[in-house]
Order: C-alpha cells, then structure tokens, then sequence
C-alpha cells in the first residue's frame, strides 16, 4: 500500500487534537490500486470507554461510501490511534474485526500511537485476514 | 423483482470484481440467498454458521438500516438498492 506523507500528517494531528481519547478514520482509494488516495477522519461513537475503544456507526460510513461514490473512491482501510499504547492491533481490535465477518477481509489498517498528545509514533499498517483470524503487519511505501 | 447491491471492496474478490451486482429477490434474506447463488461463499462472510447477520455488519435500503425496518423480512421492490456496510470498532 502507498500513502503520501501529508496523509500520515493529517492523521498523527487528529490523533494528537483527539488524545487522550482514541481517534478513528477511513482510508479512500481506487479498487485495486494499492495507494491511499484520501483520509476521513471520522466521529468516534464509542460512548463507554473513548479512551480505549473506538466506534465508527455504520450510519457514518454509509455516508463516506455515497459521497465518494462518484469519484470511484472506496473504502480499502481504516485507521485508529491508541492513546499512550503500542501502534499494533490489540485483542479487541482483532475481535471486533471478527465481527464483521468477511465483510472487512484484507483492509487495511493503519494503527498510529499518541504519546502524551504531542507525539506520533511511526505510523503502523496492518492487514485484517478474517480466515486466518488475525492481523498481518504490512509495509507501505510512503510517497513524497 | 431485480434489485442492484452495492459491493463493498473486501467483498469483490468473490464477485469479480463487480461493485454491484443485481439479484432477483423479495426481501433481505432473499438477496443474501441470492447474492450467495451467483457468488459462492459471500454469505458465510455476512452471516454467522447460525444464518444470522453477524454483529457488525449492516444492511441498508435505500439508505435505511434494516435494523429499523423489518430485518432480513424487509419487502424490497424493483429498483431499490441495497447497501451492506460493516461498523468498524476496536480499541488499545
């Protein structure tokens, strides 16, 4: 997968506006393209626990779908920070992806830590493998 | 009646590619059904071994969630399009 770097800004500033809570996003690109073409970030719906959970309402990414549509972006990815956490898919990340059933099958994720709200890790990516229930760590290029 | 679904990315490898496919079908269950006769193997992605939607996936008619309507009994008619979208959740 290929991301321009002003993509990966764009999500360590949400997630440094959004600590100490969790942030979230949707990635857009062209099927089959292998390139992030655009970020959303996105409401965080989790109510109980935003510190360490996050939510995005289907609702929300229904309407990220019709107005992209166009445009002939989809959704090939997702992103989330952990606030003062490692950037890797944690046990929750992994059961609520199962959830989802196939429908989320070989997304890709980027997972980014916020240390203390001023710092961004290194952005992590990682691919969700529904029959191989887990997440797979997965290098991307970044483009100037 | 023939009604267009849209295919999310994850999904079009078992559809060729397609980001819509039309299926003849008078409700939900039958456009599960049906998705599942031309493309084997997408309605284990949707639904769990019981047959039932899975927690995080979500189906929508004309932009509105069959959780408000009358589930996988929701009537269709010629020309609606339905939706399937996962909610995305997780956490550190």
């Amino acid at each position: 997968m290929k991301i321009k770097q002003e993509l990966l800004d764009a999500i360590a500033a949400h997630g440094k506006t959004g600590y100490p809570y969790e942030v979230c996003g949707v990635l857009l690109g062209r099927y089959g393209d292998g390139r992030v073409a655009r970020v959303v970030p996105m409401f965080n719906r989790e109510r109980e626990k935003p510190r360490v959970r996050y939510h995005m309402d289907a609702d929300d990414l229904l309407l990220v779908q019709m107005r992209y549509r166009d445009e002939k972006l989809d959704i090939v990815g997702y992103y989330h920070t952990h606030p003062d956490h490692p950037p890797r898919p944690s046990a929750t990340d992994l059961a609520r992806a199962m959830e989802t059933g196939g429908l989320t099958d070989g997304s890709f994720h980027i997972v980014m830590s916020i240390e203390g709200g001023t710092r961004a890790s290194a952005p992590c990516g990682w691919i969700f493998r529904f029959d191989g229930e887990r997440f797979d760590e997965e290098a991307f290029e970044i483009e100037e | 009646m023939a009604v267009r679904v849209q295919i999310p990315a994850p999904l079009r490898p078992l559809t060729g590619g397609a980001d819509t496919v039309e299926v003849e079908a008078k409700d939900i269950a039958g456009v599960i059904d049906g998705l599942e006769g031309k493309h084997k193997g997408l309605k284990d992605r949707l639904c769990d071994a019981t047959g039932n939607l899975r927690s995080y996936v979500r189906i929508f008619v004309n932009d509105e969630d069959i959780r408000f309507l009358q589930e996988k009994s929701t009537a269709l008619k010629a020309g609606d399009t339905v939706a399937i979208v996962p909610a995305i959740a997780g956490g550190c």
